[in-house]
């Protein structure tokens, strides 16, 4: 009992920390000294770093839901609904979820584990010593360039599906290219593209809060880093799926759409 | 210079430090000795407001610093040179960029002048080949001697703190490190060194500290030290038969 209220107690602690950090993170947006530089670097590391890895997974996610949907579908003799069905799946919901996993499980693991590291080495007390403010010289840059990135990274990811599922709708499914761009076309209303685009941002904001959480509560050595690195990850997995669900349901009713 | 008045400090609910005082004055020279994990960087740390205590008051040239904000501890860090353990150079900048790093931050040097002095300090420690390499392109030796340099690149520091300078070394990197330090303080400098190594605690230093078990169980010069039946300290002074005689 006592071990359950201790961590209940720990866990609420730890939760206020985050706040706080994922605040003053977002608050030294606004505030001088601003650390451009660090900014491009890990934009560079966050976006280009991931594209090559976003556009593989998107491709081949493309292809196998068109080539799911297109087997079902033809069975039902409503063949023709492939694109439109793969196209509001992906824009609303499968695009901006895969990206943020894989982007959790590349770029996330990456920051907790350099500024665990950054810990560790003391090199998160030498910026103090030198009068720099860590939270806006390491983590202020790390929730821009995420929040900046992945948005990018899941329209390009949306695009790179669609291609997929366009080549196996038309060549292995042989169905109609035309047709199967003007049902593309026809779903990219402004419901679905706002649905579709708010995501990202929310979950960048998520990855970036969580990872430098984690890897600024570092300690302990190389075990210290491990759990960082699998605690950010599987943090943000979750954060992920469960913001998700909130963001889904907020915007089918913010958007009138009824269930 | 620096006063602890009963200063206690834990982590979490691990006890670290436990009622200690002590004081030291600008121009000593202080090896504070002790076993892993007994609190030594722990009190550098407090030295320099890293740490706040739990209880208890650290007084630098008579200002309380428990209270202070991050802005205002600028002011008493800068009397400070502090060289962390294992060097804490920032990874991801070249040698000179880590030198020229408080340079930027605390000077209004130009760009030109931060180069000038950072390649100057540079040379001195003979490293003027290395500017360009990567912190994990040096040796054990070489880091140490960057992190000396930049630690007092843009401060004047009244007081040197070396956190395990020499731990880890070869006998010869060790003894560069060690006469870097002695020459960096020239005639009066004081400095306080942490250490577990007996052997460079002597020659660098004139007065001893032994922590132990959150507390300072021994205080006091080379000749005590020596004479000192504590048994944890004869262990420590085994060390050094064995320097001598082999
Ligand atoms: N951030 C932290 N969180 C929790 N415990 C810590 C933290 N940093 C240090 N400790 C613990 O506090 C104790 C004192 O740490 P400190 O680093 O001051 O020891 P040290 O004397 O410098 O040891 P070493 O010779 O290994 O450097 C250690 O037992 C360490 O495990
Ligand atoms: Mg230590």
């Amino acid at each position: 009992m006592e071990t359950l209220q201790k961590r209940i107690k720990e866990l609420i602690g730890n939760l206020q920390d985050f706040y706080l950090l994922s605040y003053q993170g977002g608050a030294g947006m606004l505030r001088r000294p601003f650390y451009f530089r660090d900014m491009i670097e890990q934009m560079d590391y966050a976006g280009s770093g991931s594209l090559v890895i976003i556009v593989l997974i998107s491709l081949f996610i493309g292809m196998a839901l068109s080539l799911q949907l297109s087997a079902e579908l033809s069975r039902l003799g409503m063949k023709m609904y492939t694109g439109k069905i793969v196209g509001i799946s992906i824009i609303r919901e499968i695009g901006p979820v895969l990206t943020g996993l894989v982007f959790a499980g590349r770029v996330g693991s990456g920051m907790a584990s350099e500024l665990g590291s950054m810990v560790l080495g003391h090199q998160v007390d030498t910026l103090r010593v030198f009068g720099v403010d860590p939270v806006k010289k390491l983590v202020t840059p790390r929730i821009l360039s995420a929040i900046l990135m992945l948005p990018v990274l899941t329209i390009i990811g949306d695009c790179v599906s669609l291609l997929g599922a366009y080549y196996i709708a038309v060549f292995v499914s042989h169905q109609s290219g035309t047709f199967f761009w003007s049902s593309i076309r026809d779903i990219l209303i402004y419901e679905n593209v706002l649905a579709g685009s708010i995501k990202p941002f929310i979950f960048g904001s998520l990855i970036a809060c969580i990872s430098c959480y984690m890897g600024l509560s570092t300690k302990g050595g190389a075990i210290g880093l491990r759990r960082t690195t699998t605690r950010a990850v599987v943090v943000s997995f979750i954060a992920i799926i469960v913001a998700d669900f909130i963001l889904t349901r907020v915007l089918l009713y913010v958007l009138g759409f009824s269930v | 210079m620096i006063e602890f008045d009963r200063v206690s400090f834990s982590y979490g609910n691990r006890f670290v430090l436990n009622d200690l005082s002590f004081s030291v004055h600008e121009n000593e020279r202080v090896a504070i000795l002790g076993g892993s994990g007994d609190g030594k960087t722990t009190i550098l740390k407090l030295i320099i407001g890293l740490l706040r205590p739990d209880s208890g008051k650290i007084l630098i040239d008579g200002e309380d610093i428990t209270e202070k904000t991050e802005d205002e501890l600028r002011d008493i860090r800068i009397k400070f040179s502090m060289v962390f353990q294992d060097g804490a150079l920032f990874d991801s900048l070249s040698v000179k960029e880590n030198v020229a790093f408080p340079l930027r931050e605390y000077t209004g040097m130009t760009e030109e002048e931060i180069d000038r002095k950072a390649t100057e300090l540079l040379r001195r420690v003979g490293l003027e080949q290395a500017v360009g390499h990567m912190p994990e392109e040096l040796s054990g030796g070489m880091h140490r001697r960057v992190a000396i340099m930049r630690s007092m690149a843009a401060f004047e520091p009244k007081m040197f703190l070396y956190d395990e300078a020499t731990t880890g070394l070869d006998p010869v990197s060790a003894d560069v490190i060690c006469k870097l330090i002695l020459d960096i303080s020239g005639q009066g400098g004081g400095f306080i060194i942490v250490t577990h190594k007996i052997f460079d605690a002597f020659r660098l230093a004139n007065r001893f500290m032994f922590l132990k078990g959150g507390g300072i169980i021994f205080d006091g010069g080379r000749e005590t030290l020596l004479g000192s039946t504590i048994p944890e300290i004869r262990i420590f002074l085994r060390e050094l038969n064995v320097n001598h005689n082999g």
